[in-house]
């Protein structure tokens, strides 16, 4: 091997890190100007293998740092620190519409990262790197316990904070693919909230019965959360996710029992028929399901079904009567959900009624659907099977991979603090000011 | 000889303003037991049936780190201008509770920045952003003698960061803990391979980084007091050196008896050749790092052996050695026959820093220094008191410049630092159990809390550049 060469050296600091933390990935002793591909990969829990890769050229001292330096070419392309996770995809010969998403919450994702000579697209496998180091990102902090929920017909997991508390709470709603999908809310308990993950769509309850779950389950989880020894009664907040985002509205507005010290409502609507029952909303849903878009590539647009947005203030939730601060997020490429046209009828909504001061929205050019916890990889289109249905379907989310990922770093940053300026700060509740976003 | 203690602690502080003096008491720790994975000492809450006020916001980033890496710790949503005690607990592997506890007031913002604020008494005193780390000691009506050193290096230890009401100690009762995060210390990155060595003779254990290599590589010695300590080069591993820590006494794979040194030249060069022959190690760039005895190890291995080392670090040990290697002398000797020069002071607890006075080594069995080779590095802890540790760096440094090498010396002096200069952010024992049998026996390292914990974070910065320089270049 070339005595140069064999001199590579690669360092990514910190080795251990939460998923939501920044690495920093250092080449260093090679060649000045020398060619090289840095490439990411993982093997996920179903099995399959995902890569990531960029190409860089070192400088006049042989380093490349991926922070500052540019790829130029790979799966991502720009300055992009956390590029080689944000972009990772599956291998070449993978099958078909695949998604990244952590079932084992408590333990970490392992991610191979390595220098490779040479600007390459395949064949890493087949080739020995230059150097190569092991990275562990983790959803959570040590301490943090989980708890599964199953009292009262609830079908949750509950997550604490390390220490005696009592801790604010979130409660965590996810969309219409139903499952109990943990991993945010395990990252919620390890800044410090008890975080409750519910599943509502697939809920043991409902497969028993049949039958949808009504607002007592929601209730009935917020319920307890509040009578949770380590947990603030007073301080509770609800997280939603598309579908998740209508429940938490429904919720937030209507329910005589939630009271909400704040809600984080992220590529959602507040298009809902009001005062209907969980079953019947997706029905209403389900019943313009004729506005569902097919494109070119045979991908699923769901983004019409809710438009245009009603004039008709029973056919959608009553924000104006909101009394807690609400924190929108928005990707303006949404092909799932209108989430753009929502949060502008929302904002009009609440100006009319004069509680928009409880209102913050963030909104994303190019950015898609799945906003989710920072430095996962970006997912523009995937298999899914909605909830009730029998059929699975390619759906596209949308986002463009950088802008994407930018997006998903922001509103992590500004939802972690908008949810501590809530839950942690004050005795009144406030709107988020402009100058702690 | 050996007197009984009185069950009585005290904390030192560099500058020695404050002495807080415990009663001994017993601890009422619920849930303490030794531990079993993740079981983490916690402290009674004594909360009062009113107090549902809300926990504060504890931060501390990162939460699981290298040994060497700092950890920034914040709380938030405090009262303004409060009293607030920041503790730290963590349990040893042989089950004992370490402790370490600072006082600080919360700014008009209700938050306290480890990083940025002074402690006004505890453990130490100012602002020492790790202070919290190296600073932890027994807890109170513990054992004594004991000295902090991980065996398995392939778990962290488990640190609970505590932030209690007021300005407290932990040992107190009725104290009100409000808040709490865990946190993991590392010796091992991920992807870092252990294996152990029983080859040619050699007894050890090999570190290697991740990744195909080759890699450049360390000798890693320690000292008399044996066994196989591996912890620095699982570090070094994780800091990108192949690094192989070899047991040469006090291990029951080495030729018996166990209290004597029956391994000898041939010996160490087979550890130092099993490294070059790894096909994952670069041959032209292997170090060794001695501390201690294994100081006067590196230097035989440098300069006896036909072998050429690329750099020499070495702590707070001798030129030569009173103890005859086997391949010296017919006749073979203990540590223990160097009692003539043992001290001892006023509790008892032995000195050995006389038995490496240059003065006190036969000229036949010091290290020939002249012939050395490579760039040497050596790290004088001031307050070193079981190594003549400045006298032997003088002599070496002498010797190097009457062979017109003085260019290969490099000296680091720290003073109020003690023997024991070892990776940063970890407690240094000024007095610990050096033997037990056939009586209980204690030896004095030396080193105050502060200066010993900057001399071990300013010397390992040091000496990782030191190691760049000449390991990988």
């Amino acid at each position: 091997m070339d005595r140069t060469q064999c001199c590579v050296q690669l360092s990514v600091q910190p080795s251990r890190a939460l998923v939501d933390e920044r690495f920093v990935i250092l080449v260093e002793k090679a060649p000045p100007g020398f060619q090289l591909s840095v490439r990411a990969l993982h093997q996920c829990e179903d099995g399959h293998s995902w890569e990531a890769f960029g190409h860089y050229i070192s400088d006049a001292t042989g380093t490349v740092n991926v922070s500052q330096d540019l790829s130029l070419g790979g799966t991502y392309s720009g300055v992009e620190a956390m590029g080689l996770l944000c972009s990772l995809r599956p291998v070449p010969g993978s099958k078909p519409g695949l998604r990244m998403r952590k079932k084992d919450v408590q333990a970490p994702m392992m991610v191979t990262i390595s220098v490779y000579q040479g600007h390459q697209v395949e064949g890493f496998v087949d080739q020995v790197p230059l150097a190569s180091v092991v990275v562990e990102r983790w959803y959570v902090a040590p301490g943090v316990r989980r708890i599964p929920i199953t009292d009262h017909g609830l079908t949750g997991t509950l997550f604490l904070p390390p220490g005696p508390g009592p801790f604010p709470a979130v409660l965590d709603l996810w969309g219409g693919g139903g499952q109990l999908v943990e991993y945010r809310a395990a990252l919620l308990a390890s800044h410090g909230f008890a975080a409750l993950a519910l599943d509502y769509l697939t809920a043991k309850v409902i497969r028993e019965t049949g039958k949808m779950v009504e607002d007592q389950y929601f209730e009935t989880a917020y319920k307890e959360l509040q009578k949770h020894p380590q947990i603030v009664s007073s301080r509770i907040a609800m997280i939603g996710l598309s579908f998740g985002t209508t429940m938490t509205l429904k919720m937030a507005i209507y329910s005589k029992v939630v009271k909400l010290r704040c809600a984080v409502c992220i590529s959602g609507s507040h298009v809902q028929p009001i005062e209907k029952s969980v079953e019947e909303i997706l029905s209403s849903f389900n019943d313009r399901a004729d506005k569902t878009r097919i494109n070119e590539e045979n991908q699923v647009i769901w983004r019409d079904l809710l438009l245009p947005i009603p004039t008709d203030p029973s056919l959608k939730a009553d924000v104006g009567s909101l009394q807690c601060p609400l924190l929108l997020v928005v990707g303006e490429d949404d092909q799932n959900w209108p989430t753009k046209e929502s949060a502008e009828d929302i904002q009009e909504m609440m100006e009319r009624a004069g509680n928009s001061h409880l209102l913050t929205v963030l909104s994303y050019p190019d950015t898609g659907h799945l906003i989710e916890p920072p430095y996962s990889s970006h997912t523009r289109t995937s298999n899914f099977k909605p909830v009730g249905t029998n059929q699975k379907v390619t759906v596209l989310w949308g986002g463009q991979m950088a802008a994407h990922a930018r997006a998903q770093e922001d509103a992590w940053k500004k939802m972690l603090a908008f949810l501590r300026e809530n839950l942690y700060g004050g005795r009144k509740a406030s709107a988020a000011t402009q100058s702690n976003l | 000889m050996f007197k009984a203690w009185m069950p009585v602690r005290k904390i030192l502080h560099f500058t020695d303003v404050k002495m807080i003096s415990y009663l001994h008491v017993r601890h009422h720790l619920a849930g303490l037991q030794p531990p079993a994975g993740k079981n983490i000492a916690t402290l009674p809450v004594c909360r009062s049936s009113s107090s549902v006020k809300q926990a504060p916001l504890l931060t501390a980033a990162p939460v699981r780190a290298l040994i060497d890496d700092q950890i920034s710790i914040t709380a938030r949503f405090l009262p303004p201008s409060s009293p607030v005690t920041v503790c730290t607990r963590m349990h040893s592997e042989d089950g004992d509770l370490w402790e370490a506890f600072a006082h600080y007031n919360t700014d008009t913002s209700g938050t306290v920045n480890l990083t940025s604020d002074p402690s006004a008494g505890g453990s130490y005193l100012g602002c020492e952003p790790m202070g919290l780390f190296w600073g932890l000691q027994p807890a109170p009506g513990g054992r004594e003698g004991l000295r902090l050193r991980k065996r398995n290096v392939q778990t962290p230890y488990v640190v609970r960061i505590s932030l209690l009401e007021g300005h407290v100690s932990p040992c107190m009762r009725d104290i009100s803990e409000l808040a709490a995060v865990t946190t993991e210390r590392w010796y091992m990155a991920p992807g870092v391979r252990r294996s152990d060595i029983r080859q040619n003779g050699v007894v050890g254990s090999l570190f290697l980084p991740p990744g195909p290599g080759p890699y450049p590589a360390l000798l890693d010695l320690w000292g008399m007091g044996g066994g196989l300590v591996e912890y620095r080069s699982a570090l070094l591993a994780s800091r990108g050196y192949a690094s192989l820590s070899v047991a040469y006494i006090g291990h029951k794979d080495l030729p018996p008896p166990q209290n004597r040194l029956n391994v000898g030249d041939e010996y160490f060069k087979a550890a130092f050749k099993l490294l070059q022959d790894h096909c994952e190690v670069d041959a032209d760039r292997i170090g060794i790092f001695g501390l201690s005895f294994g100081v006067f190890l590196s230097l035989r291995i440098a300069t006896q052996l036909g072998l050429n080392p690329s750099c020499l670090i070495l702590v707070n040990g001798p030129v030569g050695s009173t103890v005859a290697l086997p391949d010296m002398e017919d006749h073979f000797l203990t540590f223990e026959k160097s009692q003539e020069y043992w001290t001892y002071d006023k509790q008892g607890n032995v000195i050995f820093k006389d038995v490496s006075l240059p003065s006190n080594i036969a000229p036949e069995r010091k290290a020939k220094v002249e012939n050395i080779n490579c760039p040497v590095m050596y790290i004088v802890g001031e307050d070193d008191l079981s190594s003549s540790s400045k006298e032997n760096a003088d002599v070496i440094e002498e010797t190097l410049r009457s062979a017109g090498k003085s260019q290969l010396f490099t000296r680091l002096s720290y003073p109020g630092a003690g023997h024991l200069i070892e990776p940063p952010y970890s407690p240094n024992a000024r007095v610990s159990f050096w033997s037990i049998k056939p009586e209980k026996l204690m030896t004095v390292w030396g080193g105050h809390p502060a200066p010993h914990a900057a001399a071990q974070e300013d010397a390992w910065k040091k000496v990782l550049k030191f190691m760049e320089s000449h390991l990988r270049r």
